[in-house]
Parts: structure tokens; C-alpha cells; sequence
């Protein structure tokens, strides 16, 4: 079933190597530490933050003081959120692209079965959006450093790095949805629209207390953004979250396996 | 294994349309089959099809002795194939797409991706990535990788599209050598009807999803064959003119046919009959059918 998965697996790492999905990703990601130390700088100085009008205001709104614990918070809530496009861009570029460029029909003749493709894909997905994580959780380490704020512990690093990976994996769980709608829409468009909807409607989700039950919706309530996760998410949340992965996954490999190919 | 290629009853619905309708296709070995019918006539799905990149709505298709699909399940690793117009990744230079395509086929041997990069004439675009190329060169692309692994069959859509007349050439007689030296079957789709004429062992023309006509070697000879037309104003004059000097002839929307070598050779004496006896011909031509007329007349369509 798996035949070849090496060579998919090293044909997929040159396509995302070569390609500027990985320069545009990094920048986005990368912008959250740094917007989140902006915010510390303006927190840090209320006089300054006052003289700056609209940015000093929504910072208040966002981080409240500026310290470690704040700092933290605002990276996991923006991992939750900013990951959930970010993940999904990489996710849609790596099967969209196959239709966009017309590749696809060069993958189906091959003795490559297309379940190892497939797999190949969600392979490198998921490794670039964890090392993605990981290289933003060590600059946002920096940055903090470098603004110098109060409150650190190795406590607060701990489970920051939990709130922030736990964050990242429950996105990564949802992303074959992403993958099956760029393949089934055979191209960029309908996986973009679908990750907006998503985002905003857990939003309405987690507004209307029944994010819990609504699976895009448990990456933001894991992250805390909407208050402690141990009193909004309970276990049926990551449940609901692993069925939907499941079920994703599987349509995906169903449609690469029997979908007709006419592009 | 008597056949290459062998498709029953292969049929494809696209919802009302249908695309391909009963189609029965046996290839054998060695053989260069030439696939034509017009635009939307159902080349292309017949060919996905062969490939296991569309399920039949009805029918089954056997490529190698094998059974293709469903799940894209076939004898690939002894397949090439060039399906419509030819796509690469565009980042990714002509050799690595190569080399992707050998790692895809399971193929250890590295030389195999500068062997081919040689054949096609590629060497001096190895390092350009592939949204550089031209379209005759993504074409060369396009066939390296489907011979990149030396396959038993090849299965081409449009192989010469794009190309330069030297390339068209060139490629011509690659295939040619695939074929009579190294026994490699091609199942080739075209719309340069002289192309299949000069290179195809048989020719099936397809027409609105029906495989209408299937034509073998001696088929194309006789296509070739030369006759002599006349067209005068008089015609039924003209005709018993011919008749008492001895020439046999056939009639055929309005036009006098001889086809016979005798006539053809005489045909300064026949023109100097019909104008002797007061019937100028309108027109007197010595023609040779052709492939491309054949096909016309048989679908009425225009390419």
C-alpha cells in the first residue's frame, strides 16, 4: 500500500525546499514573536504607549502588562490563530499545487502508489509546521529576552512550550481538511475560503460557548485564548478533534485513491 | 500475453455526456498505433483511462496483461506515459524533475537521469529550472520522463505538440528505433495526421466516443494509392468518350476515377481525347489520397 514511500517522501522535502512556500511561511510566523515584543515595548512604558494612539490601545486590550506570563499568552493564543492559516497555506500549496501546475497527472501512472504521495505530503506538512513552531518558540525566547521583561521562569517556559506545541498538533490534526478540499477543488480557492470560514466560525463557536464542540474552534480554547482551558475543553474536545482528523484523513486518501483525474 | 493494450467494451459518462462508447482496442507487441479523431472526440479519456486516471463507467482495460484500477492499480513500473500538454514542476530544475520521476519508479541508477537528459537533447537545459523552458522543450521534458525508465509500452498524447519540424523529426525517429529495435509498444494520439501516417504500424480513428474505423499497414498503402480524376462540363459525353476509347473508370460525386496505372501514365493522351472530341476537361488531376483526406471524409470534421 505504502510502495515507495521514500522516494515520495524525497521528492515532496525538494518541492517544499525549492519553493517559497517555506521563505513566505517563516515570515509570517516569525512576525508573531516580534509583533508580541512590540506590544511588550509599548506595555512596558504607558506614557509612550498613550502617545501612540491606536496600537498602545489594542496592546492593553491584548497582553494587559508587559511580563513573561503576558508575553507567552499572546504567542500560544497567536500560534492557535495565526497556525491555523499559516498550517493551512502550506497544507493547501502542497496539494494545490499539484493541480494548479497540472503536475498531478504525472503522480497517478506511477509504481509510487498514491497512498504513499499522499502520505509523503502530510509527512512533510506536519514536520515543516513543527519546526516552524519550534524555531518561533525559540525566537520568541529571544525576543522577550531582548525586551527584557519581568516574571521569567522555567515553569512559565515549560508549560508555554506545552500550550504553544499542544496548540501547533491540534492544528495539524484539522489540516487534512485543507488538503482534501485543494484536492477535490483542484486548486488554491476552496481549501482558502473553507480555512477562513473555519476561523471565523469558531470564533462564533467559542463566543457562543460551544466551542468545546465545534473542532477549529478547540486549538484556540487549548491555547487559552478565551480563558483557562481546564474549565472550557474537556476531553470530548481533543475526542471530537481526532474523530474529525480521521475522517479528513481518510476522505483524502479515498478521493487520491478513486476520484477521477481529468485535469 | 497476446496484447499490450486490450480494452472491452470501454465506456465513459461524464454525467449526460458520453465521452467514450464501447470501445474494443487490442494492441500487440512492437506495435505503433496512432489514435485520431478530432477535438473532444474522446483521445484523451480513452488515454486516461488506459492509464487508470478515470474509472470506466463500463468495460475494463488490461494494459500488459494486467488489470488497471480500480485505485490506480497497474503494471506502471513498465509504463511511460505523456498525457496532453506536458507539465513540470516549475521551480525544480530538468534534472531534478527527472530525477524525481526515476525515484518515482523505483530506478537506483542515477545515470539513467544524464542517459536521458543526452537522448532528448536536453544537456544544455539540465540546470534551468522548468518554468524557464519553452513549450518544445518542456515536450522533450515531458518525453524523457516517460522514457526515462525503459518501459515495455508507451502511452503518448500529443507527442509531437510543440515541437520544432527538426524535433518533430527527431523525435519521429526515436520512436521509430523504440519500436523496431527495442520492441517497444507506443499507443500514440495525434492531431498531425501525417505524423501517424508516417510513423503509425495501425491507426484506429475515433469519432464522438465510437472507434469508427481501424486501418492496419496494407490499409495506409492503399490509401496512398494514386488515381486520376476528371471533371468536365458534360459530363455523360465525357464518359462515353472514355468508354469507346477503352478506359475504365468509376464515378464519385460528379468526378470520373481511374485508378488504374495504365490510365494514370496516359494521362496527356486522355486530357488530348476529351479536347479532340469537343469535351475540355474542367479538371484533370492526378491525386493521392492521403490519410488526413480519409480521415475527413470519414468524420466530416475539421481539425
Amino acid at each position: 500500500m505504502m510502495k515507495n514511500f521514500s522516494a515520495a517522501l524525497w521528492a515532496e522535502t525538494l518541492k517544499v525546499r525549492r519553493s517559497k512556500v517555506m521563505l513566505f511561511t517563516s515570515i509570517g510566523f516569525f512576525i508573531l514573536p516580534l509583533v508580541g515584543g512590540l506590544f511588550m515595548i509599548i506595555l512596558k512604558d504607558p506614557e509612550a504607549a498613550k502617545s501612540m494612539g491606536l496600537i498602545s490601545t489594542k496592546a492593553q486590550i491584548v497582553g494587559g502588562s508587559a511580563d513573561w506570563p503576558s508575553f507567552f499568552s499572546m504567542i500560544t493564543q497567536g500560534t492557535a490563530i495565526a497556525g491555523a492559516f499559516i498550517f493551512a497555506i502550506v497544507t493547501i500549496w502542497s496539494f494545490g499545487r499539484e493541480f494548479s501546475d497540472r503536475t498531478v497527472k504525472e503522480l497517478l501512472a506511477l509504481p509510487t502508489s498514491r497512498e504513499a504521495m499522499v502520505t509523503a505530503k502530510f509527512t512533510v506538512v506536519a514536520a515543516w509546521t513543527l519546526v516552524l513552531t519550534l524555531a518561533m518558540f525559540v525566537v520568541s525566547l529571544i525576543v522577550g529576552a531582548l525586551v527584557n521583561i519581568p516574571d521569567f521562569s522555567s515553569e512559565l517556559i515549560g508549560n508555554s512550550f506545552i500550550d504553544v506545541l499542544g496548540s501547533t498538533l491540534l492544528n495539524i490534526l484539522l489540516l487534512p481538511y485543507a488538503a482534501l478540499l485543494a484536492s477535490t477543488g483542484r486548486g488554491y480557492m476552496p481549501p482558502f475560503g473553507f480555512t477562513l470560514l473555519t476561523v471565523a466560525l469558531a470564533q462564533i463557536a467559542i463566543v457562543t460557548g460551544w466551542g468545546d464542540w465545534f473542532p477549529w474552534a478547540v486549538p484556540g480554547l487549548f491555547s487559552g485564548a478565551a480563558g483557562p482551558r481546564a474549565e472550557l475543553l474537556g476531553l470530548h474536545g481533543y475526542v471530537i478533534v481526532v474523530i474529525a482528523s480521521i475522517i479528513g484523513l481518510g476522505a483524502t486518501f479515498y478521493w487520491w485513491r478513486t476520484a477521477d483525474q481529468t485535469k | 500475453m497476446s496484447n499490450v493494450i486490450e480494452t472491452n467494451q470501454l465506456t465513459k459518462r461524464f454525467g449526460d455526456v458520453l465521452a467514450v462508447d464501447a470501445i474494443n482496442l487490442r494492441v500487440g507487441v512492437g506495435e505503433i498505433y496512432g489514435f485520431l479523431g478530432l477535438n473532444g472526440a474522446g483521445k484523451t479519456t480513452t488515454i486516461r483511462a488506459l492509464l487508470g486516471m478515470i474509472s470506466p463507467s463500463e468495460g475494463d482495460v488490461k494494459v500488459l496483461g494486467q488489470a488497471v484500477g480500480p485505485n490506480g492499480r497497474g503494471p506502471w513500473a513498465q509504463v511511460g506515459h505523456l498525457v496532453e500538454s506536458p507539465s513540470a514542476y516549475p521551480e525544480l530544475t530538468v534534472r531534478e524533475n527527472l530525477d524525481i520521476a526515476r525515484r518515482m519508479h523505483a530506478k537506483d541508477d542515477a545515470k539513467l537521469v544524464d542517459e536521458i537528459i543526452e537522448q532528448l537533447s536536453l544537456a544544455s537545459y539540465a540546470d534551468r529550472t522548468a518554468g524557464t523552458l519553452s513549450m518544445g522543450n518542456l515536450q522533450r521534458l515531458g518525453l524523457a520522463r516517460a522514457l526515462l525508465h525503459n518501459p515495455e509500452l508507451l502511452i503518448l498524447d500529443e507527442p509531437a505538440n510543440g515541437l520544432d519540424p527538426a524535433g518533430v523529426i527527431e523525435i519521429r525517429e526515436l520512436l521509430r528505433t523504440l519500436a523496431h529495435d527495442e520492441g517497444v509498444t507506443i499507443f500514440m494520439s495525434s492531431h498531425i495526421l501525417t505524423e501517424v501516417d508516417k510513423l503509425a504500424s495501425r491507426i484506429g480513428i475515433i469519432h464522438e466516443g465510437k472507434l469508427i474505423e481501424e486501418l492496419i499497414a496494407a490499409d495506409l498503402e492503399k490509401l496512398r494509392t494514386r488515381r486520376l480524376e476528371i471533371r468536365a462540363r458534360n459530363l455523360e459525353a465525357a464518359k462515353l468518350c472514355l468508354n469507346s476509347a477503352g478506359y475504365k473508370f468509376v464515378m464519385k460525386d460528379g468526378t470520373i476515377i481511374m485508378d488504374n496505372a495504365h490510365a494514370i501514365e496516359r494521362s496527356d493522351d486522355i486530357a488530348r481525347i476529351l479536347v479532340n472530341a469537343g469535351i475540355p476537361p474542367t479538371h484533370l488531376a492526378v491525386v493521392q489520397q492521403n490519410l488526413e483526406e480519409h480521415f475527413m471524409q470519414l468524420t466530416g470534421g475539421v481539425q
